[in-house]
């Protein structure tokens, strides 16, 4: 009989990370874009009106080249061993953001209030 | 031999077949991109050793795990988020094991993969200080369940036949 409690929660668990999982895939894109490196803010832009451009986040010692093209961002590259963020591709289609674990960059999807910093 | 150092050999062994395994997952290119997903085959050694060692014994068996697979993929600031997420897989599947036998394994190694993920998603949430990060949680949730199940299923069929082998020994 416990056997089945244990059962019943794993399928519990497996049914909300699906449907965490769809909720979070089915979030609608935004324009507005940051970038934090180590907690702190480093860049925004307007996807919708940012040119095409590349540049580097600094983080100790290690570089994420970030770019921006056709109103999208992604990382491009990256000096840390597991290159997650590169794989990742761009920021599109869900509100997850991207994330580089080993340099603490995350680039994600905001509201856009106070953007003081169009292009950089 | 005696049983001291016929347990530290075991446990040798046993380490150094988890760290071969883990290497040879690194080679196997991940389909998904998100971090913290991945099949852990090196668990199932884990998983496998929660059942037949004490408690100090797997731990200290993941610890060296850990810092020795850190050692040879060069990424350390990773030691932080598996160390955190193996901690609390490990508490909590030595508390599991004594509710869940050996039969039923995998469910075993189930929840240890979720709060593998869990361990690691706190970890990352406090270094990142990035609350954006928990829109990952869900799918870390969906892939611990495959994985988890994967790798405990795996670590089933070992116990089997290292049983049989054990009892055809004496």
């Amino acid at each position: 009989m416990k056997k089945k409690g244990f059962l019943a929660v794993i399928i519990i668990i497996f049914l909300l990370g699906i449907a965490g999982s769809a909720v979070v895939l089915l979030m609608p894109s935004k324009s507005h874009v940051r970038i934090t490196s180590g907690g702190k803010e480093v860049y925004t832009a307007d996807l919708s009106a940012a040119e095409d451009t590349f540049f580097d986040v600094p983080y100790q010692g290690h570089v994420n080249t970030v770019e921006i093209k056709d109103h999208k961002i992604r990382v491009k590259d990256a000096d840390c061993p597991d290159q997650t963020c590169v794989r990742m591709g761009w920021l599109n289609s869900s509100a997850a953001p991207i994330v580089c674990l080993p340099h603490k960059l995350v680039i994600e999807f905001t509201d856009g209030e106070d953007v003081d910093a169009v292009t950089r | 031999m005696s049983g001291k150092v016929r347990k530290l050999t075991e446990l040798a062994v046993l380490t150094a077949v988890s760290l071969i395994i883990f290497v040879v997952e690194l080679q196997i290119p991940n389909p998904f991109p998100i971090p913290g997903i991945k099949l852990g085959l090196a668990n199932i050694v884990t998983v496998y050793a929660v059942y037949h060692y004490k408690a100090h014994e797997v731990a200290a068996m993941v610890a060296v795990r850990l810092i020795l697979g850190a050692v040879f993929t060069g990424n350390f600031m990773a030691l932080l988020y598996s160390a955190s997420g193996a901690f609390l897989c490990l508490v909590g599947m030595l508390i599991l094991r004594r509710f869940i036998d050996e039969k039923h394994l995998w469910m075993a190694s189930v929840f240890g993969a979720v709060l593998h993920n869990t361990g690691q998603m706190a970890a990352a949430l406090l270094v990142t200080q990035t609350v954006q990060l928990l829109l990952y949680y869900p799918f870390l949730l969906v892939s611990g369940c495959l994985a988890g199940a994967f790798t405990g299923l795996c670590a089933q069929l070992v116990t089997a036949r290292l049983n049989r082998n054990k009892e055809n020994k004496e």
